[in-house]
């Protein structure tokens, strides 16, 4: 059975244009919010790929207003992960 | 929303740890029990034995508690706490201590456990800061 999307098993990635830096605050919420998820999840930014749960490394990526970054998600809800951790993204101030 | 692992960043300094416990209550942005234990009974820099052991009642709710410390006497002092109240969910972590007070934070904001919450503040250890 494998039309849930629950099942998805190709990855799902959205990219961003991060429309403020992504500092403390949005990398903790966008943290909290991926360790709700059950997936494996990266957030790329520059050549790098970290952790979206990790707020350490998500920070550590200095990604600032303008960049792109690229959210990317396999295994269970991965379209709903890349789906909210984008959306933090796309909103974070 | 079950409630969250406590944490307790202990100092030498009151202002360093309650300002620890400001930052990191905005960046997890959830209900965490957060609390200081920085500088003597008196105010002076140095640290409370009695201080810990209130900031441990009181972000103790049922999930255990992380203890972070700054330096030297910080460590001794948590140490000499714990001896005396020797609990297997009460647990101090050799971490960075902002980096480690961060990332425990946002950890137990998200829900984590005991295990779960110490092993994020040991891991800040090794994050890149740029």
């Amino acid at each position: 059975m494998l039309s849930s999307s629950d099942q998805t098993s190709a990855p799902v990635e959205a990219a961003v244009v991060l429309p403020a830096a992504l500092h403390a605050r949005p990398a903790g919420q966008l943290a909290r919010t991926a360790m709700g998820f059950g997936c494996s999840m990266w957030l790329e930014h520059a050549g790098r790929s970290v952790n979206p749960a990790s707020v350490l490394a998500v920070m550590g990526l200095g990604a600032v207003a303008g960049a792109t970054v690229t959210v990317r998600a396999e295994g269970p809800e991965a379209e709903r992960a890349v789906a909210e951790l984008a959306h933090i993204l796309r909103t974070a101030e | 929303m079950t409630s969250s692992v406590g944490i307790v960043f202990v100092s030498h300094s009151a202002e360093l740890a309650a300002g620890l416990v400001r930052l990191t209550a905005q960046i997890a942005t959830g209900d965490v029990a957060l609390a200081a234990a920085g500088g003597t009974d008196d105010g002076r820099i140095g640290t409370s034995y009695t201080r810990i052991l209130e900031a441990i009642r009181q972000t103790d709710r049922g999930r255990g508690v992380v203890v972070l410390a700054d330096l030297g006497s910080s460590v001794l002092t948590v140490c000499t706490v714990l001896d005396d109240h020797p609990r297997s969910d009460v647990v101090m972590v050799d971490a960075p201590f902002v980096e480690g007070a961060v990332a425990a934070a946002v950890s137990a904001a998200g829900g984590a456990d005991l295990h779960a919450v110490a092993h994020a503040a040991r891991e800040a250890r090794h994050a890149v800061k740029f």
